[in-house]
């Protein structure tokens, strides 16, 4: 009798409950844009499906293949490079490898155009100083390579970041007994880390999937025919919204397929450690040679995905500078920054409290939750938004009849404030959050947990005196990678942001819709900077902790 | 350490609902103290109100003219900026509930599909019928055009001759095959160009264009109308179609590489024997459930006005559509043309066709 009363309060716990309630609110908005996928077909849906769709899928597979297997290769290579081995700057790579994802990729796009095409920096100085015409379609990004060549440059800190933090905490041991036992670095790589790393590995590279899937801007502008850009040609260009949440309710159904391959092939193998003694891995110090050439990869690659377009967006904001600024950017950036932290904070702690449930009650239900956190990411952010406006419009209905009774004045318009756009962040990025966290979680393991409760501490006290302790690295990762997304967010933002409300990204948006790309600079470069404060910062706080 | 790291997370989490729930209740108590005000203050007050705007424009200029009715009129402009389309469909989901007045957007065939989807309603306002010649209004009065561009053919001065140009139907025939640049079909301002040409050929005519264009292109379609300008700059096409203050901007750019550019290339206002230049206008329109609809009038009208049009030209190589109003500079250097003799309304009218030719053209 005590052990029945005892297993059901074990499964509803609070855990359970708030978990449940954040799936309900995210579950909400996907699941009007899933239904449509079931209405009757119209004749623009004929049309799609005789013109368009094959080609929208070829692309989109195209992109999204070749996207996933370059940021895999560059992500966690460098994440292995920065945590086995000591060589030259390696403390500068470990933070700065993570500012590439502070470029949102249609900026990055525009400035690689900008370096290389015609009126470029390249062309023109061979034009005019060597009398040089090149052929252009040498000098060409506008195309599926080079959509992919921008998705990886820019999108592989997702995979470096997650990987590096799995990495980072892991015990040497293993490591050193691959060493003791005669492995080589390249063997103990393919042998011993990619297997116990594949969880973090396989769920960042989904991210980057994801984001693929759900971009707008590059492939618009490259005029690539992608899934996300069919849903925007049949919704604004057909004025077919149904159809067009038909094409975004297919692409969920897709991302879900992915989501189940990803589930998979993280495989059932669970690595985490049974002794208190972990001690972090002591890098390996290379000399000569070897050093300077991890040095010199690592340079490259900071290079090619940061330096090269940070700079040519500074050579633009130089121009611009005069009339473009003005004192209303300082209210942009405490604007931008604000509703980013709020939202990432939110973002962690919900994060934290359905993975902390799921991990600890393993069933159907829960991997089912840990699934659909996800879901957001992957749809293109202005169909995510109109589940997110037609809710709070019944929302406010609803509010407006409870005030009314009550007579409470003045009656509080949700959709007028940030609570929307707040939401609709949320909704959107838990599954970055959520990942971080959850790959924390996974490399803990339970036994610290389970040998807590053992003692007589609650799930409560365990959670806050055990756990977040050793999930410190795993949080401000988490939460980095939040911020900058909602700082470079786009379509919500722009969609959903009551009056007189603006951020860096809807101000660069705003001159580069309309091809002022230089103009666009400033603010580009701007969000480039905050991220790069954040991502410094939470860099040497982490440095501080002893591991 | 456990303890620390417990309390400053805990802490945080207080912080960030507090800030999070100050952030809410400010946004509504500085409505509440204007309403408040209004309906306290004395005759004075009373008259400044204020007008909610949706806009799709995105230029100092405009918010710099804002600012002067404000001044002017003691009426506060309050400003959402976004894309046309997700402004639409944002008015579409608020209905009846929606805080905006006015919406401002680029094409005349987006301004259509709002009245289309029942989000407008007619103003009957003497001043505006007077400032905007009739087919620069929708024939109900539920939208107004504010500023006027055209869709041309922009050459190079040394391969071209101008006297090869006439029309937008003969740049299908086939010498000019491997010439022709020009963007994707999912920029607007092509697909309003192929609804006018629907209208005035019929679509039989219609489709054999798109086709023919789709043969002579000289490069995929990518990248914007700059993009256009730099191909046949770089040589990669000898004409392209696009629209004229996109050469405005060039000339006039920071960028010394893009002012050569455009200075490179010829503005060609084609078929000016035939059928007219293919005109597109942004304007303004009241939303049907205006909870401000006086001052929206009044921001409407001054918008309209002869000094407001001047601003509206002068910054962004734009006509004025009050033709009153001269053209200087640039402009006026351009000459004048003759336009495409259509209501706009038809713009919007041909949309979806107009999309399906381009897909079974092929057009990308």
């Amino acid at each position: 009798m005590r052990h029945g009363v005892r297993t059901i309060k074990s499964k509803f716990n609070i855990w359970a409950i708030l978990s449940l309630i954040f799936i309900a609110i995210i579950l909400i908005p996907n699941g009007l844009i899933a239904v449509n996928v079931f209405t009757e077909s119209n004749e623009n849906w004929q049309h799609i499906k005789e013109y368009l769709l094959k080609e929208y899928i070829t692309n989109t597979v195209i992109l999204i293949s070749f996207t996933a297997l370059f940021s895999m290769m560059i992500g966690v290579s460098l994440a292995w490079f920065v945590t086995m081995f000591e060589f030259p700057f390696r403390r500068f790579f470990k933070w700065a490898l993570i500012l590439p994802l502070a470029i949102p990729p249609y900026i990055g796009a525009y400035a690689y155009h900008g370096l290389i095409n015609y009126t470029g920096i390249i062309q023109s100085k061979l034009r005019n100083d060597f009398d040089v015409t090149v052929n252009q379609d040498y000098f060409s990004i506008m195309n599926n390579q080079g959509a992919i060549f921008i998705f990886s440059i820019f999108l592989f800190p997702y995979v470096y970041t997650i990987t590096k933090a799995f990495l980072q905490n892991q015990s040497s041991s293993i490591i050193e007994n691959a060493r003791l036992l005669g492995s080589s670095s390249f063997e103990t790589f393919f042998r011993v880390i990619l297997p116990i790393s594949r969880a973090a590995i396989v769920g960042s590279v989904t991210l980057v999937v994801l984001e693929v899937l759900n971009d707008y801007g590059v492939a618009n502008y490259f005029g690539i025919q992608t899934f996300s850009t069919a849903i925007f040609r049949t919704w604004y260009g057909m004025k077919d919204l149904d159809s067009a949440l038909k094409l975004a309710g297919a692409l969920m159904f897709l991302v879900i397929f992915i989501l189940v391959l990803e589930k998979v092939s993280r495989g059932r193998r669970r690595f985490s450690f049974s002794t208190t003694k972990v001690r972090p891995i002591q890098p390996k110090k290379l000399k000569g040679v070897k050093a300077w050439l991890l040095a010199g990869y690592c340079f490259t690659v900071f290079g090619v995905a940061f330096l090269i377009p940070f700079t040519q967006l500074l050579y633009w904001a130089f121009l611009t500078f005069e009339s473009v600024f003005s004192s209303e950017f300082i209210q942009l950036i405490y604007q931008s920054v604000f509703i980013a932290s709020i939202a990432s904070i939110l973002i962690v702690i919900i994060a934290l409290i359905i993975g902390n449930y799921t991990r600890l009650h393993k069933s159907l239900l829960t991997s089912l939750i840990s699934r659909v956190t996800t879901l957001g990411y992957s749809i293109p952010g202005a169909a995510i938004a109109i589940s997110i406006i037609t809710i709070f419009v019944a929302l406010d209905g609803y509010l407006a009849d409870l005030y009314r009774t009550l007579q409470i004045e003045p009656v509080i318009i949700l959709r007028t404030s940030l609570v929307m756009l707040v939401s609709a962040y949320i909704i959107r990025f838990l599954a970055i959050g959520y990942n971080a966290v959850d790959a924390g979680y996974e490399k803990m393991g339970n036994t610290f947990t389970e040998a807590s409760r053992t003692l007589g501490f609650s799930t409560v006290k365990t959670f806050f005196k055990v756990d977040l302790p050793m999930m410190k690295p795993a949080i401000f990762g988490g939460f980095i990678l939040v911020f900058i997304d909602v700082l470079k967010e786009l379509p919500l933002t722009l969609f959903l942001q009551p009056f007189n409300f603006a951020t860096l990204a809807t101000q660069a948006y705003k001159y580069a819709n309309d091809e002022r790309v230089h103009e666009a600079a400033l603010a580009s470069i701007l969000i480039i900077i905050v991220s790069g404060i954040f991502i410094f910062v939470s860099h040497k706080l982490l440095e501080k902790e002893p591991a | 350490m456990t303890k620390f790291v417990r309390m400053s997370l805990f802490a945080l989490l207080i912080l960030s609902l507090s800030v999070f729930i100050a952030a809410c209740g400010n946004g509504n108590t500085e409505e509440t103290d204007s309403e408040n005000s209004d309906a306290s203050g004395d005759t004075g007050s009373e008259e400044a109100g204020e007008v909610n705007l949706y806009t799709s424009r995105h230029y100092e200029t405009d918010q710099a003219l804002y600012d002067a009715f404000t001044e002017e009129t003691g009426i506060e402009v309050n400003v959402v900026e976004g894309s046309g389309d997700e402004l639409i469909e944002r008015l579409n989901q608020e209905g009846e509930s929606t805080e905006a007045d006015l919406f401002i957007t680029a094409d005349a065939g987006n301004l259509h599909s709002a009245s289309e989807s029942e989000l407008l309603q007619p103003v009957e306002s003497e001043v505006l019928a007077e400032n905007i010649p009739e087919k620069f209004r929708d024939v109900d009065n539920e939208w107004f055009g504010l500023t006027k561009r055209a869709r041309v053919i922009v050459y190079d001065k040394e391969r071209v001759d101008p006297s090869e140009l006439s029309t937008y139907e003969a740049l299908t025939e086939p010498e000019w095959e491997d010439r022709i640049a020009v963007r994707s079909s999912s920029n607007m301002y092509n697909i309003s160009l192929l609804a006018s040409l629907i209208e005035l050929n019929g679509s039989e005519e219609a489709a054999k264009w798109a086709e023919g264009i789709v043969n002579n292109m000289a490069i995929e379609p990518q990248g914007g109308d700059r993009d256009q300008a730099k191909a046949v700059a770089a040589g990669q096409a000898d004409v392209a179609i696009m629209n004229t203050y996109y050469i405005g901007g060039m000339l006039n750019s920071e960028d010394p590489e893009e002012v050569k550019v455009a200075e490179s290339v010829g503005v060609f206002f084609p078929n000016q024997d035939t059928t007219g230049t293919h005109v597109n206008i942004s304007g303004i329109s009241m939303t049907k459930h205006a909870k401000n609809s006086d001052e929206a009038i009044q921001l409407m009208e001054y918008l309209s006005s002869e000094a407001s049009q001047e601003e509206f030209a002068a910054a962004n190589y734009e006509y004025p559509v009050n033709p009153a109003v001269e053209v200087t500079g640039l402009l006026e250097s351009w000459g004048e043309f003759k336009e495409q003799d259509l209501n706009l309304s038809v713009l919007g009218e041909n949309q979806q066709e107009a999309i399906r030719l381009f897909d079974q053209a092929g057009w990308k």
